[in-house]
């Protein structure tokens, strides 16, 4: 033992991003986005990420993204090339399918016959979105660095692919009850192999512990089905006003329980977690804090919207009460031209100062909760991680573009 | 540069070095030295990056510029700046600080990338859609397509203030049996693959168009505006010619495979569903030239075996450019202006029957057919 004060052996996730400057960064890129047809969308990704990615700190070392916009779109187009193909195919198919499948069916063997035929054609892009999660999640991880190190993921995306159809199947057939079995074991799946560096994350713990997280899905559920059942037995007038209260009160508790599940999961899984044999994470988000910040993002922002809008109706209505209409429209004079130009602008304008601030005001408060929700304990053991080899990551997240999969991050 | 202390990843371990460092004598590299690196690091300040995504920290991330190491061209190694002074220092003095270095062979890996997208999308569009869509359309049975017809209709219907399907059909008795002797006559002894329906719609819009499922309907404004009925059954020979080429079940379906396609190529970018439509329109109007010209020959065919001048197409046609040439928008103007006058011209050049065999209706059924929608 000595005496000398050591500095702590964990670290707490610490979050540096400012609102105004993502704000600013994301309206711009939009518009740059929609200036340019879609194709600087690309170019806005890699940006925004770089900028969220250097936010998060851990022991004073920031992360850092080092995709590119350029490969994103070669990516891009390389599975333009193969989904144009299979997409192309699968959407006249399908339409076929539903117009010779359409009227409804004489006998209950032919009705079952067409859900059947359907739901399969319709089936034909799924394995292709689970394929993309898994190519997407790994080029992330391969374009993020922390001190130096590379993080990188192990090619296993058709594997990803068929056990999550699996999982999926289960879930449904079990109505539900299997969530977490499908939660846990894909993120076991995919966390299983990841490294960083030479040094593999490992994903402990049983499905079973997120049953814990499903407690408020389970009373939403709960209040809805039974309020449902007293309005259904429709006895009186007290049963009846039970039933709705207890209807309205569920409605309002599942939402809840949802986002609960997707927090707490989050947390167990986290604190489950290994990177190699001796380095842990802890993780305390708290559910409250997510929907607080949560709707009081959105209120703000739809009040500031509706001002924006109110802004340029007012300039547009202002610029046509100033000619008369009737004959602007005939004969297009300036003023309704003007008008015109307002009207798009402002509307283009809306839309991009939502996204952005959809990402300013809700995106980045939850992640700051999250990131500064968890803790790394173990910092010594990090000195001996090595550095891994770099992956070319041939699609770049193409597919996942391709298939508008993946969200604003 | 004054020599001064840094924090150093080296690129090879999640170590942290603290480190000093210094200019070299010949002053053309940095030396990095430290207790925990094995030995003395030389970065050719030539050579030295910035490491994008710190805006807005005081200090400055640096890099070595290396060819073909990643995907940044650069060396995993990070130089942590702190210093102030050194960091302006590096700041001021290294122009390319900032550059972006691609790798070679960029510039024609773009062009190759696209060049391939382009072509199978391509492709897709004009040729492999079409020809799908094609034998798909024969492969549908006939009281599916007829279904499949009835929900386009109603859609229509309602797209033109109809509460209910069937609210705006005309049906005045008189009317309908000079209607049905117009299809008879055009119709007689020809195959059309359907049993052909046909329907007057009542809106004042002068247009017919051809539905999935051998349905014709006739929109009051065109009977209103026709001078006589030969031109109404060129109209309608016309569109008897999209029915027996199963034109409108091939243009759905193909539809839907290419906006599928677009919204692929489009992403979910602010304001692409607009971009989506518009390619689609602008593609539709490419198919629809050679559609309609097939359908003209079509026309022309059946008018000349039922005894009736082609020509009356081509009088309809004029009538349509008088109505709404000049209006049309700015896609009617260049895409079927132009083609207007050739469809006229062809009209004309085609070859009359042998014997005229007088007007398609007389007088008084024009009158009750013109009057099909007053009951």
């Amino acid at each position: 033992m000595t005496d000398i004060p050591q500095p702590p052996n964990h670290a707490h996730g610490d979050y540096t991003g400012s609102g105004k400057a993502l704000f600013f960064l994301a309206f711009r890129t939009t518009l740059l986005t929609i200036f340019t047809l879609g194709i600087y969308r690309f170019w806005a990704k890699t940006r925004i990420r770089r900028f969220i990615w250097s936010a998060v700190r851990i022991d004073g070392s920031r992360f850092e993204y080092t995709g590119t916009g350029l490969e994103k779109f070669l990516g891009f187009l390389m599975a333009v090339v193969f989904l144009a193909l299979y997409l192309g195919l699968i959407q006249i198919l399908l339409a076929w399918f539903g117009m010779t499948l359409l009227s409804p069916a004489a006998t209950p063997e032919g009705a079952l016959l067409q859900t059947l035929g359907a739901s399969l054609t319709g089936l034909a892009t799924v394995p292709f979105l689970f394929f993309a999660i898994y190519r997407a999640r790994r080029y992330r991880m391969a374009r993020t660095r922390w001190r130096g190190i590379r993080f990188g993921m192990e090619p296993a995306a058709w594997g990803y692919a068929f056990r999550a159809m699996a999982y999926w199947a289960l879930t449904l057939l079990s109505l539900g009850l299997l969530t977490p079995l499908m939660t846990f074991r894909l993120e076991r799946y995919m966390t299983d192999r990841t490294w960083f560096g030479d040094e593999r994350f490992v994903q402990g713990g049983r499905w079973t512990a997120l049953y814990a997280a499903m407690k408020h899905l389970g009373i939403g559920l709960a209040l809805v089905l039974g309020g449902g059942a007293l309005l259904g037995l429709g006895a009186g007038v007290g049963p009846n006003l039970l039933g709705g209260l207890a209807l309205a009160a569920g409605l309002v508790w599942l939402p809840v329980g949802v986002i609960s599940y997707r927090v707490q999961g989050f947390a167990i899984l986290t604190r489950h977690k290994r990177l190699g044999e001796d380095i842990t994470f802890e993780a305390q988000p708290s559910t409250k804090t997510v929907i607080l910040t949560y709707v009081v993002g959105a209120i703000g922002l739809a009040v500031a919207l509706s001002v924006v809008t109110g802004i340029f109706a007012g300039a547009v209505a202002g610029v046509l009460s100033l000619t008369n209409l009737d004959t602007a429209l005939q004969q297009m004079p300036a003023g309704a031209v003007i008008a015109g130009i307002i009207a798009v602008l402002g509307y283009l304008l809306t839309l991009a100062a939502a996204r952005a601030g959809a990402l300013a005001a809700i995106t980045q408060p939850i992640l700051r909760h999250y990131v500064t929700s968890v803790t790394l304990v173990n910092l010594a053991a990090l000195q001996g991680i090595h550095q891994r080899a770099g992956d070319a990551g041939a699609d770049a997240e193409g597919f996942a573009d391709a298939l508008d999969i993946g969200g604003a991050l | 540069m004054q020599p001064g202390t840094a924090f150093l990843y080296d690129g090879q371990t999640a170590r942290r070095h603290a480190v000093a460092v210094a200019l070299t004598e010949d002053r053309t590299a940095l030396r990095i030295t430290g207790d925990t690196i094995p030995a003395p690091l030389l970065w050719p300040l030539q050579d030295l990056r910035a490491v994008p995504g710190h805006e807005g920290d005081a200090r400055l991330v640096v890099t070595r510029h290396a060819d073909g190491v990643d995907e940044l061209q650069r060396d995993p190694a990070r130089l942590l700046v702190d210093d102030p002074d050194m960091a302006a220092w590096i700041e001021r003095t290294r122009p390319r600080l900032h550059k972006r270095d691609l790798r070679g062979g960029t510039g024609r890996r773009i062009g190759l990338r696209i060049g391939g997208a382009l072509a199978a999308v391509l492709v897709m569009i004009f040729v492999i859609l079409p020809a799908l869509a094609g034998t798909l359309a024969r492969l549908i049975p006939l009281e599916r397509e007829q279904a499949f017809g009835r929900a386009v209709r109603t859609q229509v219907e309602r797209s033109f203030g109809a509460t209910e399907a069937g609210t705006l059909d005309c049906n005045a008795p008189a009317g309908r049996a000079a209607l049905d002797s117009m299809v008879a006559r055009l119709t007689a002894g020809e195959d059309l693959g359907y049993p052909l329906q046909v329907t007057v719609l009542d809106h004042p819009m002068m247009n017919a168009f051809a539905v999935p499922g051998g349905q014709v309907v006739i929109m009051h404004g065109l009977l209103d505006n026709a001078e006589s009925p030969d031109m109404v059954a060129a109209v309608l020979a016309h569109e008897i010619g999209h029915v027996v080429h199963r034109d409108p079940t091939r243009h759905a379906l193909r539809t839907t495979g290419s906006v599928g396609l677009l919204g692929l190529l489009f992403g979910d970018f602010t304001g692409s569903a607009a971009m989506v439509l518009l390619a689609d329109r602008m593609i539709n109007a490419s198919y629809a030239q050679g559609a309609e010209t097939a359908a003209d020959g079509y026309a022309h065919g059946l008018l000349r075996n039922a005894g009736l001048p082609p020509e009356a197409l081509a009088e309809m046609f004029e009538t349509f450019r008088r109505e709404y040439g000049d209006t049309g928008g700015i896609a009617a103007h260049f895409v079927s202006h132009p083609q207007l006058a050739e469809r006229i011209e062809a009209a004309r050049n085609a070859p009359g029957p042998q014997t005229e065999s007088g007007p398609v209706l007389d007088d008084d059924q024009w009158d009750a057919l013109r009057a099909i929608c007053a009951s």
